[in-house]
């Protein structure tokens, strides 16, 4: 019998609903449980769209792929970031290694994937892409195709940072009906083997909707006009994903993944304005308002540490012989490490409580290191509290985000469910990584994990 | 008219022939060519109550395909061949009776082509169940010098396809395309950080 295995990559995908709260909503998902092995998914630190889909994708971690986030810096100068798109993966995906071994590959939306590369079969690439006046697609006539089914292709959304609630979730609703209309089209038009798709639009729904649905976010009123919409979105999904498991049929094996999770955004923590509060950012004049730091003089002869701001944070030292006008010396690099790690973590919230804040140090955490890594990555409150980059405030705690209206932050796990007709389900399992799904998809079509990898028995 | 010329790729099985002769029909279309693409298997398959596997039938399966690639490049078609055609001197023949051929080896070795196997027929012709099985049962003798060599095994079907296109471009067989989207352009990266901020990454 000839192998498939079609992936459903839900972005953000929550197992706190997947699996405990909506689950009776989610009849086919929880068909798929039942039947299937499935498990809450370590993501990547930090858990962000990317690096985490082309770390499950490679099997590798941010630290060999060199990718720490959307934006990484390109030298030891302050300031120059480049996005990391398609072209920053040096490591091979599954799909190229699919590819190359002669198997069908088509792969729809997967972040990181702009400018779509020449695969053995069909992409289309993600919300990366400026814009469909790029060539989105390969082979580059598919987009005509796509036209034809959907007229205008949705990227992502457009007009996220809105309080215009009901024009977003009809934007959500209307990206995600035309995105999986095409994969349908795909699927049944174009020979494929391995089929991977990622919908962005349950990432973007927790970001615009989580307070009104959790009881645990700061703005949460019961019995709000809005409470249902994230529940009706996930509900909504979970019926396409219907309509794909019928189209696919039976001897096709399912994986539905998540890159990572969300919870309730509690509030920010503005670390660079706490950074110079403690004497480690030094600025040669108060700047007027709230502004980036990039838009501020910063005295680098006197900094010793600078931050970035996300729903992580990313703490750079000024380092001797390495920064450009950098003055921590090599002996001093560690012990300040620690200094600002304890710091850090003693920062407490509005309330005065401990936040339970997590710092990690890229050496300590990845197989290796390449590229140019933050040299500490923080939690804040375990990802319940955003990481504000602006400077400008009063204090260290703010309950505004600084890039506009966000109800939610990414948790550490997302979700991972495998049907597998050829194996008998497990039921839940534990303690599966990002980094297993790579070995996994492979040994599917009977070939070893990146670098000879072998898959865990899942 | 101007005269279209044609593509065979010749290899073992599995080494990736009609991938690569799908691939390039795709390309060459999306350049605005006339392209068709002839299977090897897919033409004996309709010919197979007269056609057979001896040295005599794929003589004349060859004759056949020549001769189809014959008509459609006088009326300014690619023709697009994926066929296992191991004989040196019936590749030669075929050669001789086409206005432009371009002879493409898809190499790969043994080994990898046995691992690959994706349509188990290498495992068939090892435990007897197939005759005239090219390479193990009937021999497989390598071009000796095709205008391209495609090692498979060490490139991915798109590096292929890139390397055959350089190749006829280079030639001035076949137009040039624009430019493939590179990096991001200076506005480019502007409206994507836009965009990320607005995410809140």
């Amino acid at each position: 019998m000839k192998t498939k295995v079609l992936v459903i990559g839900l972005d953000g995908a929550c197992p706190d609903w997947v699996f405990d709260r909506w689950r009776e909503d989610l009849p086919h998902l929880n068909r798929l449980m039942a039947r299937g092995t499935w498990a809450r998914l370590d993501s990547t630190i930090p858990p962000i769209t990317v690096p985490a889909w082309t770390c499950m994708l490679t099997g590798k971690d941010p630290g060999q792929l060199g990718i720490y986030g959307f934006r990484n810096r390109l030298d030891y100068s302050y300031g120059r970031m480049g996005i990391a798109n398609a072209l920053a993966v040096k490591e091979d995906r599954v799909w190229d290694i699919l590819s190359r071994m002669g198997f069908k590959v088509v792969v729809v939306g997967v972040p990181q994937t702009y400018p779509p590369q020449p695969v053995n079969g069909q992409m289309i690439s993600c919300f990366l892409t400026p814009s469909i006046k790029n060539q989105y697609t390969y082979p580059p006539d598919l987009r005509h195709e796509i036209e034809s089914w959907v007229g205008e292709y949705i990227l992502d959304i457009e007009h996220f940072r809105t309080e215009d609630k009901p024009a977003l979730l009809e934007a959500i609703y209307t990206m995600t009906r035309k995105r999986f209309q095409v994969v349908r089209h795909l699927i049944s038009e174009k020979p494929w083997d391995f089929f991977m798709m990622v919908e962005m639009g349950t990432d973007r729904i927790h970001h615009g909707f989580w307070k009104y649905t959790d009881p645990s976010h700061p703005q949460y009123r019961p019995g709000n006009p809005l409470e249902n919409s994230m529940r009706d979105y996930y509900r909504y999904i979970d019926r396409e994903v219907g309509e794909l498991l019928t189209q696919v049929g039976e001897e096709t094996r399912i994986l539905v993944v998540s890159d990572h999770g969300a919870k309730a955004l509690q509030g920010g923590i503005c670390l660079n304005q706490w950074l110079i509060r403690e004497g480690y950012l030094v600025l040669k004049e108060k700047p007027e308002g709230i502004v980036p730091l990039g838009q501020c003089q910063v005295d680098w002869t006197r900094t010793r540490a600078w931050g970035e701001g996300g729903y992580y944070g990313r703490i750079f030292i000024n380092r001797q012989g390495r920064e450009a006008q950098g003055i921590v010396p090599a002996n001093d690099y560690d012990a300040l490490c620690r200094e600002l790690t304890a710091g850090l973590k003693a920062i407490r919230d509005d309330q005065e409580k401990e936040l339970s804040t997590q710092v990690f140090k890229p050496e300590e955490i990845y197989k290796s290191v390449t590229g140019i890594p933050s040299d500490l990555i923080v939690y804040f409150g375990d990802l319940a509290w955003r990481s504000v980059g602006t400077i400008g405030y009063e204090t260290v705690i703010t309950q505004n985000n600084d890039t506009g209206p966000d109800d939610a932050n990414h948790s550490r796990e997302g979700i991972f469910i495998l049907y597998d007709p050829l194996s008998p389900g497990r039921g839940e399992v534990n303690n599966l990584q990002i980094t297993d799904i790579a070995p996994l998809l492979l040994s599917f079509f009977g070939l070893p994990g990146p670098d000879g990898l072998q898959a865990r028995g899942i | 008219m101007e005269e279209g010329f044609t593509l065979w790729l010749t290899g073992l099985s599995g080494s990736g022939k009609t991938t690569i002769a799908e691939m390039m029909e795709r390309e060459l279309r999306s350049r605005g060519m006339k392209v068709e693409r002839l299977d090897g298997e897919e033409i004996r398959a309709h010919l197979k109550e007269t056609l057979g596997f001896t040295r005599r039938d794929r003589e004349i399966h060859l004759r056949y395909l020549a001769f189809i690639c014959g008509l459609l490049n006088r009326n300014g078609i690619v023709a697009v061949v994926g066929a296992i055609s191991p004989y040196r001197d019936l590749r030669e023949m075929v050669r001789n009776l086409l206005y432009k051929y371009i002879e493409i080896y898809c190499q790969c070795p043994l080994d990898v082509l046995q691992v690959r196997d994706t349509k188990g027929g290498y495992r068939r012709a090892v435990s007897g169940k197939i005759d005239y099985f090219t390479v193990i049962s009937d021999p497989y003798e390598e071009p000796e010098q095709p205008e391209v060599i495609l090692r498979t095994h060490l490139e991915t079907p798109g590096e292929s396809v890139g390397n055959l296109l350089k190749f006829l471009e280079n030639s001035g067989l076949v137009p040039v395309p624009p430019s493939p989207p590179g990096d991001y352009s200076e506005e480019e990266e502007q409206i994507i950080a836009e965009r990320l901020k607005n995410f809140g990454y």
